[in-house]
């Protein structure tokens, strides 16, 4: 069987929570898209419906505000990832 | 929550609940004699009230461009922000005076007061058809 030294190990280990870093660092740019289509969806609604524009405002705040929290999960656990190893 | 139409008052609902919710964990850290869970938490909530300023001055300005160009400009702005949420969790990790974890919990505090909102209403809802029926 082959043993390892801790430093080989060590640095297997870093280089592991480096590349999940950057893997979790990916899902931050999902809710970008999104954001980006809803807000073209809503653009073409109150050209429709200039009346509600305050309810469009609001529903796409509440949206937004929603959507990016993965965006913050991800950026969380790169960098706990990253300090913490 | 969805019977307030107006942007600007259902602005200024979150904000009023968020902080009345962060009370309970501002003062329990106040209280353990944690100062870093202190500043950690305040630094991620003022941030992400900021972040809900900018958030809404961005779409006031989405709506009035075309479609393309107002996809573009949310995702742009998106990054931005993402960028500021970095900025704002790498200082927190960095800096031994303020907690990480309490910072990022500070930063959720809204999306966490806007679900927990949402789901009040929906069992208020429920509530009340039950009560409704049976009359």
């Amino acid at each position: 069987m082959i043993e390892f030294s801790p430093e080989v190990i060590r640095t297997v280990i870093r280089t592991a929570s480096l590349i999940g870093a950057g893997a979790a660092l990916i899902a931050g740019v999902g809710p970008g898209i999104g954001m980006g289509y809803a807000a073209g969806k809503a653009t073409s609604a109150v050209r429709r419906q200039p009346q509600a524009r305050g309810a469009i405002i609001t529903t796409m705040l509440l949206g937004q505000i929603i959507s990016g929290s993965t965006g913050i999960y991800s950026l969380v656990i790169a960098i706990f990832l990253v300090f913490n190893t | 929550m969805k019977e307030i139409q107006d942007p600007v008052k259902m602005q200024k609902e979150i904000i009023k609940k968020t902080y009345l919710i962060s009370l309970f964990p501002i003062i329990s850290s106040l209280i353990a004699g944690s100062f870093d869970v202190f500043l950690g938490f305040i630094f991620g909530l003022i941030i992400s009230t900021l972040l809900l300023r900018i958030k809404y001055n961005n779409i006031r300005r989405a709506l009035d461009m075309n479609m393309e160009k107002a996809e573009k400009f949310i995702r742009n702005r998106y990054f931005i922000e993402y960028a500021l949420y970095f900025i704002v969790l790498f200082t927190s990790a960095r800096n031994t005076r303020i907690n990480f974890l309490a910072a990022a919990v500070g930063l959720f505090m809204m999306k966490f007061t806007v679900v927990l909102w949402s789901v009040i209403d929906l069992f208020k809802d429920t509530f009340q058809s039950k009560i409704d029926e049976y009359k």
